[in-house]
Formats: structure tokens, C-alpha cells, sequence
């Protein structure tokens, strides 16, 4: 009951992600990493990495397979999955946001549609509000959806924005903040109770560190 | 509009040959233990009014169930939950029998959603006890005495962990804080998630220090044995969650004094789960399930709704997690599980052929009548 089974995400924060847990302690060797191999162990042993797909992650950890998890708070609004998030990593930033062309005034009334890959996270903003929405799920390149006329709007990440821009979009409201999280499954939480608090205090130290002062 | 009648409906399955022996071994062990704590089995009604479920489990929980609507309108539910109804028997049916009052129960639960994507079943078998009628620490010892004796004697005796808590403690900070119930739920989701980046922000709103922030979004994420409760003492002021931590401290002191420190924890972030709990929680945790596969505590306002408030405690085991374990073990420990013998008859001629059975099943042999032999 000692070994930990971290699921990362690959893509995005892979990077900043390891850097922060190597910062932790927690070292990597370059070379497990080049290789293919989609499970390797930290050089002390007492870590286990999977990389998965962003959204995979909730669901290896929620069903207890991966210990912990890291993965992007906008993955975790949608996923809805019933997970433990003891620590914001503070890596990653990003925005959910609402965004339309520019000077398309959004009718107040009737159903509003809008593309997006994060359908719950939609449902939820656009019902919270009481505004009717058809809601088209798309896998990739959202913004060409409102420019091509598919939707009135989309609900997407926004990291600069310069995706948004060059497709002559603009930010018409912010639902909320996204940064990488660490998850934890509440079964491991209580079993694996002091391993996980090792690694806990590990990255909160390797986040002071890293802080510019 | 043809859908293949071999579909099976989402959450629902069949059980087989050793996997089906299993499980009926297990809850035989389970009710056996109750049994030898003299709690008598109960089976409540498997479908009944929603409103019962509503009051007994908060609205929440009681909408995940499967509702149908009753002749004269009312809405019924497939139960999806055991202890409001034996609530209600304990005010009405009992109401005139001594207390305290022990009931045990074996029953299939029902919801249409599940509380998360792991716990994929809709069906699920409870094994579940109320002891109903005693206030304080008696009561609570029994119950986790059970429960313990239980895991032990499915040979779980290292690998399980029982998280303790009060809902007082959490309820005394928010009465504190003087929070509405919006905001109640909203800071319950926070503690039960650890979540301490939001709810450091969440608590600024309330006129909290940093330093009281800090020190509240660390004793959340911690679970450990005694020094939990001075550290919450440090920083929990208010009396009513102070009461709470006193009540828990005393409970603790029995549990070391019975040997039993090792396989329990204080888990002060644990608030996920019924409306009904009033004081003391638990969650059982065993290594080899993702999620919980137990929980219980004291519900003493439970009984009220159906005019008898009286005090009571009570947990539940979910037979399907604990099978998933013990099917798992099983198959590492002794490879796959063994084929039962039995003694296979071939004779031709009927009177002959069962004659010989009635004779082998009054011995109690197991025996296989091989039908394909019997020719007309």
C-alpha cells in the first residue's frame, strides 16, 4: 500500500507539470521520457507515471486504478467526476470563456447555439443564466464554428487569445479560471493516507520554490 | 424502432456460478455477525411513497431513484435507500416495543444515476444495522465493534481503514460563519473535495483572517489519529463544534483503549453523503475499491419525520464493492476458484435413476443428473 500511480496529462502542461514535480523532488530521467513507453517510474521508484489523454485522467483516478492525477480544472468541470482536488498547481492558466464575432450583438431571446468541446460546462453557465441553448459538440477547431455560421458562439480554453483574434473573435464573457490540479482518489486518500500527504507537501514546496518572490 | 431484446438496461447485470456463491457467502458471514449481536433482520417494502426518501435521505439523493407514479398519482420510488424506511417502522410498527431497538437487513437498493462514474451499478445489495433508542457512546462503539468484526472475518483485517467525523464540527463553522444553506452546500462541496485553493477564496467572502484560512484549508486535508483534534482545537473556537470535537475525543479514547487505534482515522474533511447524519459519520474504505464500499453514523432527527424523534445509529455495506475486492484477492491468492464435484447419475431407467437420487440427497450428497443419457 506504499507505491503511488500518478495519470498525467499529456499535451499541454506536460512539461511545466514535470518540471514542477522534479522541482517536488519527484525526478524523471529524460530518457524514460523520449522513449514510448506510456507507464515509467521516477528514479527513486516510489512513483509510477501513466500519460494519458487529458480527459482519461478523471477516470483512471476516479476509478481508483492512478492514485493521483494531474489535469486542468476545466477537464475536471466537465468530467464531472467525484474526485478529491487537495492542491492548485498553478501552472497551466487558462480561461473557459464565452467568445463570438466581433460586434455580433447575441439575441437575448430565443435559443442561443453554441459549438464547444466542453458541453456540461455550456449547459450548466448558459442554464445557470436561464438561457435557452442548442449546444453542437465538436472535437477540434471550435472557432471556425461561428465564422462558417455552424453557431452563434462558443464556449472554449483561452490562453492568449491570439486563436480567438486571428479568427476575428472576441471574449464576450468569462465563465471562469483554469489551472492544473492536482486530484487525488478518495479511496487512496485514506489508504495511501501518508504517501499522498508526502507528495502533497513535496508540491507545495516545489510551488514556493518556483514562485517568483 | 427494434432494440435487440439481448441489451441489458445501463448498471444492470447478472451473477454466476462462483461469483453468485461468493456473494451469498458473504452476506451469510455479514448477517451472521449481526445476527450474533442480536440484531433482528428486517425487509422493508421495495417500492414506496418518494416523499419517505425525500425526507429521509434529502432531495437529492432521493431523486436519483427510479419514480413511477402510483394509481391515485402520487409518486412511488424503487427503494434507493434502506435506513428512512426503517426509520419509519421503528416510529410506527415498533413504537410500542422496548428500546434500543437492533435491526439488520440484506436488500438490493435502486438508483437511477449513480453518485459517480466508478460506482457504474444502479443495483446494488446493502447490508446494513440500526441500533435505534441509545444516545451516546455506547451506541457508537457497538456499531464500529460490528463493522470492525465484519471486515476481520472476510479476512480484510489489514487492508481496511475507518474514517471518523461529526457533522457538528462542520455545522458549528457554518452556523459561525453564519452562512445560508446556498452557501452551506456550496462550502460542503469545497471540504469534501479538499479543495483548498477555492476554498480559501470562498472563505475571504466570510471576514476570515488568512491565518485562520490557512490553518482551516489544512486541517481539512489532514487524516490521522489523536493529534487531529488539537490541532482542530487551535483553530475551531466556536462551542458547538468544540462539543463535537470533545465527543469525538471521547470516542476516540475508547477505541485506543481498545486496541483498535491502528485500523480507524480522523478524517475531519470527510461531509460528503446523507442529509440524515447528526453527529458522528464514518466511511469504510478497503484497499482494491476505488470508492468507499461503506459508510454510517448517528441520525438522530431521522426518526422525528414520522413523529417518534428518538436517537439512532447505523452503516451499510455495499456487497458489490466488497465482492469486487474479494474476487479479486481471491483470484491472486488461489488462481481461479474451484470447480465443485458432483456425483453424476447415469442409469436409463427412471424409478431406478431417481430412486438412487432421493437415496444420495438424504445423504446430502451433491449429484448432477445426467439428463442427455436418459433415452425415451
Amino acid at each position: 500500500m506504499t507505491g503511488i500511480t500518478i495519470a498525467m496529462a499529456k499535451g499541454r502542461m506536460q512539461e511545466e507539470a514535470l518540471q514542477l514535480l522534479a522541482r517536488a523532488g519527484v525526478q524523471v530521467s529524460p530518457l524514460a521520457l523520449k522513449s514510448r513507453r506510456l507507464a515509467i517510474e521516477d528514479e527513486s521508484g516510489a512513483y509510477r507515471f501513466v500519460f494519458v489523454k487529458p480527459s482519461d485522467v478523471p477516470v483512471y483516478v476516479e476509478h481508483g486504478i492512478a492514485d493521483c492525477g494531474v489535469v486542468g480544472r476545466d477537464v475536471l468541470l466537465e468530467s464531472g467526476a467525484d474526485l478529491l482536488q487537495p492542491l492548485d498547481l498553478r501552472i497551466g492558466y487558462c480561461r473557459i470563456a464565452v467568445a463570438a464575432r466581433e460586434g455580433d450583438s447575441r439575441s437575448a431571446m430565443g435559443a442561443l447555439r453554441v459549438a464547444t468541446k466542453y458541453p456540461n460546462i455550456a449547459a450548466t453557465h448558459f442554464g445557470s443564466r436561464g438561457v435557452p441553448v442548442e449546444i453542437i459538440q465538436l472535437s477540434g477547431s471550435v472557432e471556425l464554428a461561428p465564422v462558417l455560421g455552424l453557431a452563434d458562439c462558443i464556449v472554449d480554453l483561452v490562453e492568449t487569445g491570439r486563436t480567438l483574434a486571428e479568427n476575428g473573435l472576441t471574449i464576450v464573457e468569462v465563465i471562469t479560471d483554469s489551472s492544473a490540479r492536482l486530484v487525488v482518489n478518495r479511496a487512496s486518500y485514506q489508504l495511501k493516507a501518508s504517501a499522498v500527504s508526502r507528495l502533497i507537501e513535496a508540491l507545495k514546496r516545489g510551488l514556493d520554490e518556483g514562485e517568483p518572490k | 424502432m427494434f432494440e435487440p431484446l439481448s441489451k441489458i438496461p445501463v448498471g444492470m447485470r447478472y451473477y454466476f456460478g462462483a461469483e453468485a456463491r461468493l456473494r451469498r457467502s458473504v452476506e451469510d458471514t455479514i448477517m451472521g455477525v449481526f445476527d450474533g449481536w442480536s440484531y433482528e433482520e428486517i425487509t422493508t417494502p421495495c417500492v414506496d411513497y418518494l416523499a419517505l426518501f425525500e425526507r429521509g435521505m434529502g432531495y437529492e439523493q432521493a431523486h436519483r431513484a427510479f419514480r413511477f407514479t402510483d394509481g391515485d398519482g402520487r409518486l412511488l420510488a424503487l427503494r434507493p435507500d434502506v435506513t428512512s424506511s426503517v426509520a419509519r417502522a421503528a416510529a410506527t410498527l415498533f413504537a410500542g416495543r422496548p428500546r434500543p431497538l437492533r435491526f439488520c437487513y440484506a436488500s438490493p437498493v435502486f438508483r437511477q444515476q449513480p453518485p459517480s462514474h466508478a460506482e457504474w451499478r444502479r443495483e446494488n445489495k446493502q447490508l446494513g444495522c440500526e441500533l435505534i433508542g441509545v444516545e451516546g457512546n455506547h451506541a457508537e462503539i457497538e456499531l464500529l465493534l460490528v463493522a470492525t468484526e465484519i471486515l476481520t472475518t472476510l479476512n480484510l483485517r489489514d487492508e481496511y481503514r475507518i474514517t471518523l467525523n461529526s457533522v457538528e464540527i462542520f455545522s458549528g463553522i457554518c452556523e459561525h460563519l453564519a452562512l445560508d444553506d446556498l452557501q452551506r452546500e456550496r462550502m460542503r462541496q469545497l471540504v469534501d473535495k479538499r479543495d483548498a485553493a477555492e476554498l480559501q477564496k470562498f472563505l475571504a467572502c466570510f471576514g476570515t483572517t488568512q491565518t485562520e484560512r490557512d490553518s482551516f484549508s489544512r486541517l481539512i486535508q489532514l487524516t490521522g489519529k489523536a493529534e487531529i483534534l488539537d490541532e482542530a482545537r487551535r483553530i475551531i473556537t466556536n462551542p458547538r463544534s468544540l462539543n463535537a470535537l470533545n465527543k469525538l475525543e471521547s470516542l476516540w479514547g475508547i477505541i485506543q483503549a481498545l486496541d483498535m487505534g491502528s485500523c480507524f482515522d480522523i478524517d475531519l474533511g470527510d461531509v460528503s453523503g446523507l442529509d440524515y447524519y447528526t453527529g458522528l459519520t464514518c466511511k469504510i474504505y478497503v484497499a482494491g475499491a476505488g470508492a468507499r464500499v461503506g459508510s454510517g453514523g448517528r441520525y438522530d432527527n431521522l426518526t422525528a419525520n414520522f413523529g417518534r424523534p428518538e436517537p439512532a445509529v447505523g452503516f451499510v455495506l455495499d456487497l458489490d464493492a466488497l465482492i469486487d475486492v474479494l474476487m479479486r484477492k481471491g483470484k491472486e491468492a488461489a488462481g481461479e476458484f474451484e470447480k465443485r464435484e458432483s456425483a453424476a447419475l447415469l442409469d436409463s431407467d427412471p424409478a431406478t435413476l431417481f430412486g438412487e437420487a432421493r437415496r444420495r440427497r438424504a445423504g446430502r450428497e451433491r449429484i448432477l443428473i445426467n439428463i442427455t443419457q436418459v433415452k425415451e
